[in-house]
């Protein structure tokens, strides 16, 4: 078994005060369980100090490490080495910033602008339904919340947005759907006209067109197209 | 083909590439939205040169000048986005409509059926020798498209959706077997295409004017607010977007308007 690779990171970057966009690329030696924001760090601390990256968690679970590797989006957090290796049978990488958003430098983009489509939605129960006895906590039964629990998994990493077929001027993008979607399903939100007229709006669920590519990148493995048919199906509300 | 010598060929590795990163499906969107472009411009074409029918002799003038310009398989090539549209749109339909999740097992009968179809119609342009009787066929084909049709309405029925985009799928239910069936029918035998005579005959019928108008106004409607919605996934601004379905909704009936004095007149 091979446990290193050497690498050769072709990267986008970008500065915003020269307003100049360039590809730099990078030779590495990498370990084979190595992620590729380790990879990132490496180069900070070997190579270049310059170079931009976002990351917080550094575990799957707040979706601010998303980058385009070879043109898919991925977390740059979860993806190994070795896996990389054998996804693409190459040991040569062109990453890139997801293109949801502007670019604020080098792969870290504009994270407001991006979240601005979501903030749209309401990703939150804007009206909650009062529990059937007073003081009783909301259930749920388990029928219901399997329909949509998968949904709930989203960390909105942008890596569906970024994979649409849909352009993101237009779209309000896969996961602000399932965000309004979700919440339609969910028993315990009483407001679902106001969510049912952003689903049903010109900028919503119209703008797809089943290519499935959300499902195809979801980092959390959510069947996010499957969501997006349930509401052109109208089997979102008969709950 | 296997996938090495596929990929010599720049633009079949650029699908290779997209299908890695992104699923087949979305491979497939992108084909659709093609096909359905090259569709909807051949529609307007078909409806310009059917609209000179009131004048046989240039119909078939204008006949003879196609037939020498393009070799038979040449129309045989222009089923390969009908027939894939077609039967693609009827796997979407599947997909967000009927709630069918099985939706890569779809995709392969799409491949095999499309390829079935595109030898049969193959064997009968050779042929060229198929007798049918018209309105037969039609009946046949307009009560099969009748009922999934219907059954498109009745499980739209809960949607939410806009009427437009529920319009655009009732007229795909339609267009499923109408479109290909009318592809199949113009081959049975040459002059069912293109002796003029022999098209004003058939047409001297009701019923088979009946067909033709449906299949006319779902075809319009379909075409307009698919190539509506390629340019809406575009343009952000409110007046552009206006100005565009404007535009299209002008451009489409003049040429139905076209096709309905067509076919009313003969
Ligand atoms: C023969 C049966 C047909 C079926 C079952 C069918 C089905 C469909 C469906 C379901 C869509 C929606 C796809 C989406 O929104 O992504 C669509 C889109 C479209 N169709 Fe058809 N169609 C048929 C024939 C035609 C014909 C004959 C034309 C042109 C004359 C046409 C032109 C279009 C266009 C331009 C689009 C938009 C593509 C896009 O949004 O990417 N279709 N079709
Ligand atoms: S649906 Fe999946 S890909 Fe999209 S934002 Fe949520 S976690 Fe990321
Ligand atoms: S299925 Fe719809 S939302 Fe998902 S990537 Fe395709 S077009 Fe976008
Ligand atoms: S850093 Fe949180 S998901 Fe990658």
């Amino acid at each position: 078994m091979k446990t290193s690779y050497d690498l050769t990171l072709n990267i986008r970057r970008y500065d915003p005060y020269q307003n100049r966009t360039w590809v730099q690329t990078y030779q590495l030696e990498a370990g084979r369980i190595m992620r590729f924001v380790d990879l990132f760090r490496k180069i900070n601390d070997e190579q270049d100090a310059t170079l931009a990256w976002g990351s917080s968690c550094e575990h799957g679970q707040c979706g601010s490490c998303s980058v385009r590797i070879n043109g898919k989006p991925m977390l740059a957090c979860e993806l190994l080495v070795e896996n990389a290796v054998n996804e693409f049978g190459s040991t040569t990488f062109f990453i890139e910033p997801l293109p949801v958003a502007s670019v604020v430098r080098d792969l870290v983009i504009d994270t407001d602008q991006a979240y601005a489509r979501i903030d749209q939605v309401k990703p939150y129960i804007i009206s909650p339904r009062q529990p059937a006895a007073d003081g009783e906590a909301h259930q749920i039964s388990p029928e219901e919340l399997d329909r949509y629990v998968d949904a709930t998994r989203c960390i909105n990493c942008f890596c569906c947005s970024a994979a649409c077929i849909a352009s993101h001027d237009t779209f309000l993008g896969p996961n602000a759907m399932l965000a309004a979607i979700v919440r339609v399903m969910d028993p315990r939100e009483d407001e679902k006209q106001q969510r049912l007229e952003t689903i049903y709006s010109e900028n919503g669920v119209y703008r797809c067109h089943s290519s499935q590519a959300c499902s195809f990148v979801c980092p959390k493995e959510i069947d996010v197209a499957h969501f997006m048919a349930l509401a052109k199906q109208g089997a979102i509300t008969s709950s | 083909m296997t996938s090495s010598t596929a990929e010599r060929y720049p633009l079949v590795r650029y699908f290779f590439h997209l299908h890695r990163i992104k699923g087949w499906p979305y491979v497939v969107s992108w084909a659709h939205r093609i096909s359905g472009v090259l569709l909807a411009g051949y529609l307007l074409f078909h409806v310009t040169t059917l609209a000179s029918l009131r004048n046989p002799a240039a119909f078939e003038n204008k006949m003879q000048t196609f037939a020498a310009l393009f070799p038979i398989y040449v129309e045989w090539l222009l089923a390969v986005p009908v027939i894939f549209h077609a039967l693609n749109g009827g796997r979407l339909l599947l997909y967000e409509v009927f709630g069918n999740r099985r939706d890569r097992l779809v995709l392969n009968w799409v491949m095999v059926l499309s390829g079935c179809y595109l030898l049969l119609l193959g064997i009968f342009m050779a042929l060229g020798n198929q007798q049918v009787s018209p309105v037969f066929f039609w009946s046949y084909l307009a009560l099969s498209s009748v009922l999934f049709t219907y059954m498109t309405i009745t499980r739209l029925r809960i949607s939410g959706a806009s009427k437009g985009w529920k319009l655009q799928r009732i007229s795909a239910a339609f267009l499923l077997l109408m479109i290909p069936a009318h592809m199949l029918f113009m081959h049975l035998d040459p002059a069912l295409g293109r002796d003029a005579q022999v098209i004003i005959a058939r047409m001297n019928n009701g019923f088979i004017k009946l067909v033709d108008l449906l299949l006319l106004i779902g075809v319009m409607f379909h075409a307009a607010y698919g190539v509506r919605g390629i340019f809406l996934d575009y343009l952000a601004s409110p007046r552009a977007r206006t100005v565009c379905t404007g535009v299209i909704v002008l451009v489409s009936l003049y040429f139905t308007w076209q096709g309905v004095q067509m076919i009313v007149s003969i």
